[in-house]
């Protein structure tokens, strides 16, 4: 190419230039619909599908194979199952309460430490989000067995002579859920935190609040729709929750999850599962309405 | 005492109460890894906190089981594999989402993310179903599809984010001199989100390096090393499990922390590009 032309294409593009940045910013691609395609189509095969067929299948009679609603009345009226369901929301609410009461205080400390404090505590809090689940629920067999570390430190203080069974029961459960759960709960709350004004606790000292006022009727109010949306959240996540339960439950705890691996690998009744499924299905998609709500009032 | 005085008193002694609840918090949160990785390490036969003595046994076991072995080579496999399927198509697809200007671009959006808010049991019970049906429960390869599912929207998330912070008016000029839209795409825009499109990687592999409850109802024979460590966490409690959970350890906050500083790269590459 000569200079010439070279320098024709220059000012020609210097002209081109402010019509392309007049332009609305995402016309880039007249139709992205192209792109997003092959990931359609990818999961409305390997995702959707399997979904709905869930869905149907929960409205057939496993033994004519006919249309049925018999499924769904068994769930709702069984009292096994209603058992199940009991104790998935009792743990469920338990596990959420405990995040919110151990984890609103620590998101708290958290935003007056220094840089480097709350780099550390972050740093805590990620690296235990990302050990493995089964890792974190295995610790807990170690730590709270009979001769765990909390029984001997029990028995050799005095306070028992024998062994508190921690273990395959709702107390080793719901301990174990926490532990696995309260990530969930620090993370996006410590985040609202940090997006609340730093100036308005000088300002309401300057107006003669004490810090416990501050607190109290500045600051808890505003991350109140955050710790709302946080607790949500970990309860979706309890309420289908398997490993934990299976592990440190010993299969004495089952929850929702629970059930669903029995009826599916054990006594093969998939109708009823996949009723169970699209009930905790459509719970779990409300509640995360519920989740998306509050998170937009914060 | 004055009343300020007192105040302060008060304060204090809250902010002591606060501290050490706090402080309780983050050990609990860590306990788990400040117990097993020693015990990792220990002589003993049976778990035993604090540890007799050291040796490396635990990690002998491991990697003298051909079972371990067989579960650690299929987990390698079905996590690359899955991720750079959920990579290729998640990054296409975020580009589409970012870029692109058609009805239902939100509704997609939460479409493909919705793997990763349902929970793991629904999506398994249906994959289950699904697979049952069409016979190919069990399948090797309809097992890394199900990984990918999972992992996609990772990627989806974390390339929507590079490619919405890269200037699009850089590829506008890339176009307007001439370029093609496969030449942009491939001299302009990738090059830029190479990071982040590493750190997606890595974290559709964790998730899938992770994955357990959809594993254990569609693997059918395969084993992975979690749904081998599942297996044996419910029959009985085994020592050579801590080796492998310390090994994990490593491995998640090797990759993780690898993600995190390959995508802090983008960031400094992005904001010194458009100064």
């Amino acid at each position: 190419m000569t200079l010439d032309a070279e320098a024709a294409r220059l000012t020609a593009d210097k002209r081109a230039l402010p019509s392309a940045t007049i332009r609305r910013p995402h016309r880039v691609v007249a139709s992205g619909l192209v792109w997003v395609l092959p990931l359609l189509v990818f999961i409305g095969v390997g995702f959707n599908l399997p979904l709905l067929m869930t869905a149907a299948w929960s409205l057939v009679d496993q033994v004519s194979g006919g249309f049925t609603l018999a499924n769904y009345v068994d769930f709702a009226t069984s009292k096994i199952y209603l058992t199940v369901v009991l104790r998935t929301g009792r743990v469920a609410l338990t596990v959420s309460l405990i995040c919110a009461l151990v984890g609103y205080p620590l998101a708290y400390w958290m935003t007056g430490l220094s840089r480097r404090g709350q780099m550390f505590a972050l740093g805590i809090i990620v690296t235990s989000f990302w050990v493995s689940i089964l890792v974190r629920t295995y610790a807990w067999i170690v730590v709270l067995g009979n001769a765990g570390i909390v029984n001997r430190t029990l028995q050799a203080v005095g306070l028992t002579d024998k062994p508190i069974p921690f273990l395959y029961n709702e107390v080793g459960v719901t301990i174990g859920m926490v532990n696995v759960l309260l990530p969930f709960m620090l993370l996006p709350l410590y985040a609202a935190m940090l997006q609340i004004d730093p100036r308005l606790r000088p300002m309401a000292y300057t107006l003669g609040a004490s810090s416990g006022q501050f607190f109290r009727r500045i600051f808890f109010p505003l991350t109140l729709p955050a710790l709302a949306a946080t607790f949500v959240l970990v309860f979706i996540l309890s309420l289908g929750f398997y490993i934990t339960p299976a592990i440190l439950g010993g299969g004495k705890v089952p929850l929702i999850a629970n059930m669903l691996d029995i009826l599916i690998n054990q006594f093969p009744r998939w109708n009823l599962a996949a009723a169970i499924s699209i009930v905790l299905l459509v719970l779990t998609l409300a509640l995360y309405a519920v989740y998306q709500l509050l998170r937009r009032k914060t | 005492m004055s009343d300020a005085a007192m105040e302060r008193r008060e304060a204090s002694v809250a902010g002591s109460a606060l501290a050490t609840v706090a402080v309780a918090v983050l050990l609990f949160l860590a306990l788990p890894i400040i117990i097993v990785v020693p015990m990792s390490f220990s002589s003993a036969e049976s778990l035993r906190f604090p540890p007799p003595g050291f040796s490396l046994r635990w990690y002998e076991s491991f990697f003298g089981d051909p079972q371990w072995i067989e579960a650690g080579i299929n987990s390698v496999i079905i996590g690359v594999s899955s991720s750079t399927i959920a990579l290729a198509l998640g990054t296409i697809a975020a580009y589409g989402l970012v870029r692109g200007d058609f009805r239902g671009r939100t509704l997609l959006e939460s479409n493909f993310i919705a793997p990763m808010v349902l929970p793991p049991v629904i999506v398994a019970v249906a994959f289950y179903i699904f697979f049952a049906k069409l016979g190919i429960l069990g399948n090797y390869l309809a097992l890394i599809a199900a990984h990918a599912v999972l992992a996609t929207p990772y990627v989806v998330l974390l390339m929507s984010l590079a490619i919405r912070a890269f200037d699009i008016r850089i590829e506008q000029v890339a176009l307007t001199l001439g370029a093609t839209r496969i030449q942009m795409l491939t001299r302009v825009l990738l090059p830029n989100i190479v990071p982040s499109a590493a750190a997606a990687w890595l974290f559709a592999f964790v998730i899938s390096f992770d994955e357990v409850v959809v594993t254990l109802f569609v693997s059918g024979t395969h084993l992975t090393i979690p749904k081998r460590m599942f297996n044996q966490l419910v029959l009985q409690i085994n020592p050579t499990i801590t080796a492998i959970a310390t090994l994990l350890i490593g491995f998640s906050i090797v990759a993780v922390a690898l993600a995190a500083w390959l995508t802090r790269g983008t960031n400094t590459v992005s904001g010194s590009r458009r100064s």
